[in-house]
């Protein structure tokens, strides 16, 4: 019977993470994300699948899933121009995400969110 | 019954009758100061259609393509060098850039006919214009980027490493500035898809 009750828990568990994936998505401008992620030439150092000079953006939100601080993090990862690791080991600046109007919050936490809807 | 010759044949007569009152040598520089005087006169009106004033004199590249080109570092950046439309988008040598407006006078007549007068007509139309001039530019090897940037001038020393590397193996692969860098002025049509 405890095996039964883990069971449910687990499922529970799957399905509320499915769902609050979903609602998480459902709330982002898909369109406007990945026309900023273009704009940006993101693709060209990521994809949402394959690890390319950058992570995959699935990669990313399966590290940041679940984690309160994420999207904080990420919007900071994108907009200060910190120091990023690649994969040969170097360091170099992350390009800075710009928007049209300039410095746009909304349009930075959507993409952010989408990325990590991944 | 005489008839008197038409106008054109009396003008061509003319033109063809030698001169009986004018030296060879008035008429010389009579023909002379006059091509300096068209050639001046030309080249100034033409030069006046390479303005940033003159591109931005229609609402049409004024409130869209203008609005976002004033947001790139094409535009405004550290070094104070900033490029107009007519950099990128005419060439610099006379047949070209003959060649170049001659064609952009039809542009005239998407104006007469409204093609693109408000902000949704000219979302609809953006990716054909933007493919038709990705397209001059590929032809011409990006040759109006090259008038500033080069391969040979980029170092690896300055250059952040990841951009240093695609552009070496660009250069490799015989690529040129287009082929990569769009929407560098202005924004990307909505159907764009970057090439995987």
């Amino acid at each position: 019977m405890r095996i039964c009750n883990r069971n449910r828990v687990a499922v529970f568990a799957v399905a509320a993470s499915w769902l609050f994936s979903g609602a998480a998505l459902a709330a982002v401008d898909v369109d406007g994300a990945k026309a900023l992620a273009k704009q940006n030439n993101c693709f060209k150092c990521h994809s949402i699948t394959t690890e390319l000079d950058g992570p995959a953006y699935k990669k990313v939100a399966e590290k940041y899933r679940g984690k309160a601080t994420a999207e904080n993090r990420l919007i900071e990862h994108i907009t200060s121009g910190e120091k990023a690791k690649f994969a040969d080991g170097h360091e170099e600046e992350h390009k800075i995400v710009k928007t049209s109007p300039p410095k746009d919050k909304a349009q930075i936490k959507n993409l952010v969110q989408w990325i990590l809807a991944q | 019954m005489h008839r008197r010759p038409n106008v054109i044949h009396r003008c061509w007569t003319a033109l063809k009758r030698p001169s009986a009152k004018h030296s060879l040598l008035a008429l010389l520089a009579l023909g002379f100061f006059s091509g300096i005087i068209f050639w001046g006169a030309f080249n100034t009106g033409m030069e006046a259609t390479n303005t940033l004033e003159f591109c931005i004199g229609c609402h049409e590249m004024r409130d869209t393509v203008y609005q976002e080109y004033k947001e790139t570092t094409h535009y405004s950046n550290r070094s104070g060098v900033r490029v107009i439309c007519s950099d990128c988008h005419v060439p610099k040598d006379w047949t070209h850039k003959m060649w170049r407006k001659t064609k952009a006078s039809m542009e005239i007549w998407g104006w007469l006919t409204g093609t693109i007068n408000t902000k949704q007509k000219f979302e609809a139309k953006r990716m054909e214009l933007a493919t038709r001039e990705w397209e001059r530019m590929k032809a011409r090897d990006s040759i109006e980027c090259r008038n500033c940037h080069s391969y040979d001038a980029m170092s690896s020393e300055l250059q952040k490493f990841t951009p240093y590397k695609k552009h070496m193996e660009g250069m490799a692969a015989g690529k040129s500035c287009i082929d990569c860098h769009k929407g560098v002025a202005h924004k990307l049509p909505k159907e764009y898809e970057e090439p995987m």
